[in-house]
């Protein structure tokens, strides 16, 4: 139904391999690592030190003025320069006050401010805050990165804020659909950010599940995760919308599922019937078959019960065809950019379509005959691609997948 | 084809008490929740008074071992949703668990966990952080316990909007059950009081007493002087309306529709014209296809706030201007306290309310900033077609859900 379809207008990122789309494109396609040692803490007291940070981040040389800095956390400026780079890319900075009053921003989170807040929390518990700088809470919820964007390009759509640990920025972008769809905004600024910081840090330490030297997706000896940060923006739109600006169109969202696995809160259910029940439901509701998709961005954490579980999800939603279609993780190169994790392989998913290559999986050396799908380990592949599925996992069993597809007039490039 | 969703079931933890027909009792009998907070102690702070969960025994709703793993906003979340779904006298299988979801709000998350995560992160090293804390650190710990307890792989998603984290959530679940990719969703929200919190907001001068005055929570008063702080989970069972005919379950009510603003605002800070809560109000109405004038009864957000109350009473009064069809309004976080997720708790409610054809008080209410028609004391015998439910929030962005009764 052409009333109902959602396009991608506009992308925008900031992670570690890129401080914009383009660079973004390129870093991908060269099998960049961006995974190295973290600088925006001291990691002396931590059993790791490695992360992948976004090098050199200069908010102001990304958010132009009047929009003001003030009172924002590094997420909320990760949010708001890719936020900036999206519109842009869509056409859209500059819109007119009519559409600024129906656009949504649906922003998926994870730590938010706390990087800012920690210092402050540290000051209260050692009873050493001279003057507690209290003003830093108010950044400290996740929302502050929807309410920053909002209110400052004074946006008067739906707006809000998923907190699903890794797979916030993947809900995001599928409601952000969801709200076109239902004619509750022509367009949506969706995505996800996500910061370094202490609590995560310590917090994925404490579970033994980050690898010291940088994360190894499907490899025999993988050992963890690499914990990264970022974010990722797109700019969704209803096609009539698009068409009667004459907007680039980058891909089409053919559909989401969600799923829980209802199994354990940080470990996942171990044969992955969650993960796959996701996964059928985003094809179910994108309507197109298996044999239809030609490229797989998985979750693919590195986390020795990630990967195995995964591959069997794949396999048991994809059968034979499993074998036959590309997966690979973006992680190895960026690290696992929790709640914007989602968010930024969905910008790689739809970059991929655009501009015809699967990203590789980076640091993979053994294979373990337990994980024998095609992990593209050899380096970036140029290839044609009209369907990507892109898995997102997370603590608590929430599980999303998200189906982007090539954009052609006619709809039936996924029949 | 969207199909409709109906509210079967409700799941109620809170300061008046544990389950709705002592919740029903309390809060159209006029008691209040509020009393002196022992959760912590305030001997430093100004305010003193909180509405602090009562007579709650987990116990007696989740069993052991997932008991044992869950902190205490868990716990409630998990219990509200294990209420609502027995309320709803609605029977989990193998045939259906991959239908039901559970979708929460929350404003601040486990926040007791997280203070214990950081004290020993901060205070001693990175090294001893514990690595069982961890699990209940995220903000979605709440709907992950409450699958996992009640056995249910459907949607599955938190929202973590500031005060409209509850009606957006039963916003989104009401939409995925629409859309049919569930039959049934347990949605709602919860928030816990805890220290750390109670600084903050004592730094952000949102709790009364302010400016001198006594410490009271005064909805919608000329007198208010600031918020009093509360906590509680409040789940409700939504239902397409398909399934509970199929299984001849008698609703309480069906969600009509609903709408989402945002209006500009400073960081955590509110608008400074009623905008954004209109908005969200009228977009509610549009959606339901109805006008203002049908409405007969407000669910408000105030809480006492000096600048979020005059915001809410003037969108009320632009909103629901019709001569003669002013809605009923009450607040009923004069009895509840600011839940921060009190969405979940105000919604069942108002389902109570739509049955029972009764309205709450707005407790501290005596001298009204608006001309509006306010329930000063409860009433019965009220028939109630359609209901609003409003949210409002710091940061500037708004909810409104329409519920009505089926018939």
């Amino acid at each position: 139904m052409e009333q109902n379809r959602v396009v991608v207008t506009g992308l925008g990122t900031v992670n570690a391999i890129a401080r914009s789309v383009p660079e973004f494109s390129s870093a991908l396609q060269a099998g960049r690592c961006g995974i190295g040692p973290v600088t925006v803490f001291d990691t002396a007291e931590f059993r790791t030190h490695n992360g992948g940070e976004v090098q050199q981040f200069a908010p102001r040389e990304m958010i132009p003025r009047p929009y003001s800095l003030k009172r924002m956390s590094r997420a909320d400026c990760m949010a708001m320069a890719a936020t900036v780079e999206a519109l842009n890319d869509a056409g859209l900075f500059a819109a007119p006050d009519k559409l600024r009053g129906e656009m949504g921003v649906v922003i998926g989170g994870g730590a938010g401010g706390m990087l800012e807040c920690e210092a402050v929390y540290r000051d209260y518990l050692l009873g050493t805050g001279r003057g507690l700088a209290y003003s830093r809470f108010a950044s400290f919820c996740c929302a502050s990165s929807a309410d920053q964007i909002a209110s400052q390009l004074r946006i008067r759509g739906p707006k809000t804020t998923f907190m699903t640990a890794c797979s916030s920025g993947a809900t995001a972008i599928g409601y952000a659909r969801d709200l076109i769809q239902t004619n509750m905004a022509p367009v949506v600024i969706c995505g996800g950010t996500e910061p370094l910081c202490r609590i995560t840090y310590a917090a994925f330490n404490a579970l033994q599940a980050v690898d010291p030297e940088h994360c190894k997706p499907f490899d025999k000896n993988r050992q963890g995760l690499s914990l990264g940060e970022g974010s990722g923006v797109m700019i969704l739109e209803a096609l009539s919308h698009a068409r009667q600006r004459g907007a680039r169109i980058y891909g089409e969202i053919l559909g989401y599922g969600v799923s829980c696995d209802a199994h354990h809160m940080t470990a996942p259910d171990p044969e992955g019937a969650g993960a796959a029940l996701a996964m059928r439901r985003a094809l179910e509701d994108a309507g197109v078959s298996t044999e239809a998709v030609d490229y797989i961005n998985a979750h693919g954490t590195a986390t020795p019960a990630n990967d195995l579980m995964e591959t069997k999800g794949i396999k048991a939603v994809f059968g034979r065809r499993a074998y036959q279609i590309p997966i690979s993780s973006t992680k190895s190169m960026i690290g696992h950019t929790l709640g914007a994790a989602g968010a930024i392989e969905g910008v790689a998913a739809v970059l991929a379509i655009h501009h015809h290559f699967i990203p590789p999986t980076i640091h993979h050396q053994t294979p373990d005959p337990q994980c024998d799908l095609d992990f593209v380990t050899e380096g970036a592949r140029a290839s044609d691609i009209n369907i990507v599925l892109s898995n997102s996992f997370a603590f608590g069993g929430n599980n999303t997948a998200v189906v982007f597809g090539k954009f052609a007039d006619s709809g039936v490039t996924h029949a | 084809m969207l199909r409709r969703v109906v509210v079967t079931g409700v799941g109620l933890v809170t300061p008046l008490g544990v389950g709705k027909d002592v919740f029903t009792r309390q809060l159209f009998g006029g008691f209040s929740g509020i009393r002196p907070i022992t959760l912590f102690d305030t001997t430093r702070f100004d305010a003193k008074l909180g509405a602090q969960i009562r007579d709650f025994t987990p116990q007696d709703f989740i069993r052991p071992a997932t008991l044992r793993r869950m902190d205490r906003l868990s716990q409630m979340a998990t219990a509200g949703a294990r209420m609502a779904l027995d309320d709803a006298a609605f029977q989990i299988g193998p045939h259906n668990r991959d239908r039901v979801g559970v979708v929460l709000g929350t404003c601040f998350g486990g926040t007791d966990v997280a203070a214990q995560f950081g004290k020993v992160l901060f205070t001693d090293s990175p090294r001893r952080a514990n690595p069982i804390l961890v699990p209940n650190v995220v903000m979605n710990a709440p709907a992950g316990h409450a699958a996992i307890e009640l056995g249910v792989r459907g949607v599955n998603t938190t929202v973590n909007h500031r005060e409209v984290s509850a009606e957006t959530a039963m916003a989104y679940a009401a939409a995925e059950i629409m859309r049919g990719r569930a039959d049934v969703i347990l949605a709602g929200g919860g928030d816990i009081i805890s220290e750390f919190y109670f600084n903050v907001l004592t730094h952000f001068r949102t709790l009364s007493p302010q400016k001198g005055g006594m410490e009271e929570l005064r909805p919608f008063d000329a007198q208010r002087n600031g918020t009093i702080v509360g906590e509680g989970a409040g789940i409700v069972c939504l239902e397409s309306l398909e399934s509970a005919e199929a299984r001849g379950a008698i609703p309480y009510c069906e969600i009509a529709g609903w709408g989402l603003s945002a209006a500009p605002a400073g960081p955590n800070d509110w608008p400074t014209d009623p905008i954004g809560p209109s908005l969200a109000m009228t977009r509610a109405l549009a959606a339901a296809h109805i006008d203002s004038g049908e409405i007969d009864y407000v669910s408000a957000a105030a809480n006492g706030g000096r600048r979020s109350d005059r915001i809410e009473a003037e969108a009320l009064g632009g909103v629901f201007s019709s001569p003669g069809r002013q809605p009923r309004v009450s607040a009923i976080k004069g009895s509840l306290g600011e839940g921060f997720s009190s969405g979940g708790i105000r919604a069942a409610a108002m389902a109570l309310s739509i049955q029972n054809r009764t309205l709450a008080p707005t407790l501290g209410l005596s001298q009204p900033l608006a001309p509006l028609n306010f329930v000063l004391n409860a009433e019965t015998q009220v028939a109630i077609r359609y209901g609003l439910l409003n949210g409002v929030s710091s940061g500037g962005t708004f909810a409104a859900v329409i519920m009505k009764k089926i018939g």
